[in-house]
């Protein structure tokens, strides 16, 4: 889109005027923008949503508007507007004894590492902030910044429920950075790019005429290293059951404890990122992304957006399915999880796709 | 190596046992939900019975309420009152006199003569211990609890949940200010006039 951007600035004479310094953060700045706003709503909605859900499986109603006066609209609408209103007008606290400098930066270094991972994230066939050749490889190394994020919180709370829950979240996300990057490592020996396009693209046509050519459906290891990838996923993006990190009931609030207002609301927003940009990859690399389940039928660049998202939003589902269902797992069996389990899984499944490759194809 | 794979084989097992339980309750979600809306929903109103068989002793423990055209004024309530609750003041007014403009009839409904003006009558429902002492005295029947046998005279009112503690504080007389102050006036003038006679009669 930045390219976009600036080949229109070239065609217009008094902004090719400008230096190409100020091109570049103007269009640089177009694209950001509506990216930020994507951010913050898909986190309202999610958060709606998460709430309605976690509500029903339990057998309540969630948010409810009712009666007259002042309440949160039809079915709740209105209820996670409000809760941002709340946070943005809360005091903003920051404990005597912190260290002052990190205690700031770190929501902020927590949400721009979810939030640059967004620009390489495929919408359709041409809405993309940035078309990386090394896309794929951006986004999980960009991911894993957040965790610098999350030690400095926890560190610099000087609590020691935070502290806690930064050394768990540290634990927890570089355990599972290895059998996320080893189960997306098959597609990549599929389609022999780290390109978020090309990965798209090799999934068109179908299988056997009925199955779209999904790499979920190419063959059994790469339907495995979908759920080990999408298991990982949850697991980096610190939601139950991989909530360790932020444990309510032993560590009160984990790594964000001694957060409140906008800077707590950074920590939500920057989780429903994590939570997108995981539901996006998978959707990416193992259901077609903006591809159709029928191919070739329904196949334009807004139809794009629809299976796109359709797809994001059932993975979201998913994940909230998992947080409202299982309870959270012991630090001990988290860490036997990754290293026992989906570590060798995702080895044989690297294995088993070169064979694949090398005798079907 | 069997314990490793019968573990994996566990684990999915056990976990899509759990995801078809929490799946269920969403589909089933309009059935058998718990929440109760409560304003607009209520929980069904239990029988106004507290166990006599004789109906007019089924006092519901509710809000009090008094009936201010019958009221005259006689305290019977206030001092019947454990926690004392019940604040009232008079004024005297002509035997039989109508204030219309503060719905002042000179009888009440059973036909006393009323010669008092119940300035204030206000019950504290925050201090109130619902022991029903007050209505009992009553000689005119007009302090009783809503609801139960007396649900003629006003219906039932058992959630009166109010935003400030003093709305908690219910006034039932509704005497226009300038009236009560007439009143006070007319009080002083014929104290101070009585104490000059008095004085003159001494002097």
């Amino acid at each position: 889109m930045v390219n976009y951007f600036l080949d229109i600035f070239a065609n217009v004479s008094w902004l090719a005027a400008m230096p190409s310094g100020t091109q570049f953060v103007l269009a640089a700045l177009m694209t950001g923008l509506p990216l930020f706003l994507f951010v913050a709503i898909n986190a309202l909605i999610a958060v709606y949503a998460e709430r309605k859900i976690s509500a029903f499986m339990q057998d309540r109603l969630g948010p409810m508007g009712q009666g007259v006066g002042l309440h949160a609209g039809k079915w709740g609408l209105l209820q996670t507007l409000a809760d941002a209103l709340k946070l943005i007008l809360k005091q903003d606290i920051i404990p005597a004894l912190a260290d002052r400098k990190l205690f700031i930066l770190a929501p902020f270094i927590i949400f721009i590492a979810a939030f640059v991972a967004i620009a390489a994230m495929p919408f359709n066939q041409h809405i993309l902030a940035a078309d990386f050749n090394i896309g794929v490889f951006f986004i999980l190394a960009v991911g894993s910044v957040g965790v610098i994020g999350i030690i400095m919180a926890g560190y610099s709370s000087n609590n020691k429920w935070s502290l806690y829950g930064a050394m768990r979240s540290a634990a927890q996300i570089i355990s599972y950075e290895i059998p996320a990057a080893l189960s997306i490592l098959t597609v990549i020996m599929l389609t022999g790019s780290l390109q978020m396009q090309e990965i798209i693209k090799a999934q068109s046509g179908t299988i056997w005429g009925i199955l779209p050519n999904w790499f979920i459906f190419n063959n059994p290891f790469t339907f495995l290293a979908f759920f080990l990838f999408f298991i990982s996923g949850v697991a980096e993006t610190n939601r139950t059951p991989f909530d360790l990190p932020e444990a309510e009931s032993e560590l009160v609030a984990g790594f964000h404890t001694e957060y409140s207002g906008m800077r707590w609301a950074f920590f939500f927003l920057s989780e429903y990122a994590n939570v997108f940009i995981v539901s996006g990859i998978t959707a990416v690399a193992f259901l077609g992304g903006w591809q159709s389940p029928i191919s070739g039928y329904l196949d334009g660049p807004i139809w794009g957006l629809v299976w796109f998202f359709g797809k994001v939003s059932f993975l979201i589902l998913v994940m909230m399915w998992f947080r409202w269902t299982f309870p959270r797992l012991r630090t001990d069996q988290l860490m036997r999880m990754g290293w026992k389990y989906f570590l060798p899984a995702s080895l044989v499944n690297i294995l088993g796709v070169g064979l694949w490759d090398l005798v079907v194809n | 190596m069997r314990k490793y794979f019968s573990n994996i084989w566990l684990t999915i097992t056990t976990l899509l046992t759990g995801m078809r339980v929490t799946l269920g309750h969403v589909l089933r979600i309009r059935k058998g939900f718990v929440t109760l809306q409560y304003p607009v929903e209520r929980w069904p109103r239990p029988e106004r019975n507290i166990g006599f068989s004789e109906d007019s002793y089924n006092v519901i423990r509710s809000r009090l309420t008094v009936d201010m055209d019958d009221c005259i004024g006689c305290l019977k309530c206030e001092r019947a009152c454990p926690v004392s609750c019940i604040k009232i003041e008079t004024e005297k007014v002509e035997k039989g006199e109508d204030i219309l403009e503060a719905n002042h009839r000179g009888v009440t409904s059973q036909g006393t003569q009323k010669r008092l003006l119940v300035t204030r009558f206000d019950i504290d429902m925050t201090e109130c211990c619902y022991c029903n002492l007050c209505t009992y005295p009553c000689p005119e029947e007009c302090i009783f609890m809503t609801g139960g046998p007396n649900s003629d005279k006003h219906g039932l009112d058992y959630e009166f949940s109010e935003y400030d503690r003093n709305d908690m504080i219910f006034r039932f007389a509704k005497v226009p200010e300038d009236i009560v102050a007439s009143y006070k006036d007319k009080k002083v003038k014929v104290e101070t006039s009585r104490t000059e006679a008095d004085e003159g009669a001494e002097s």
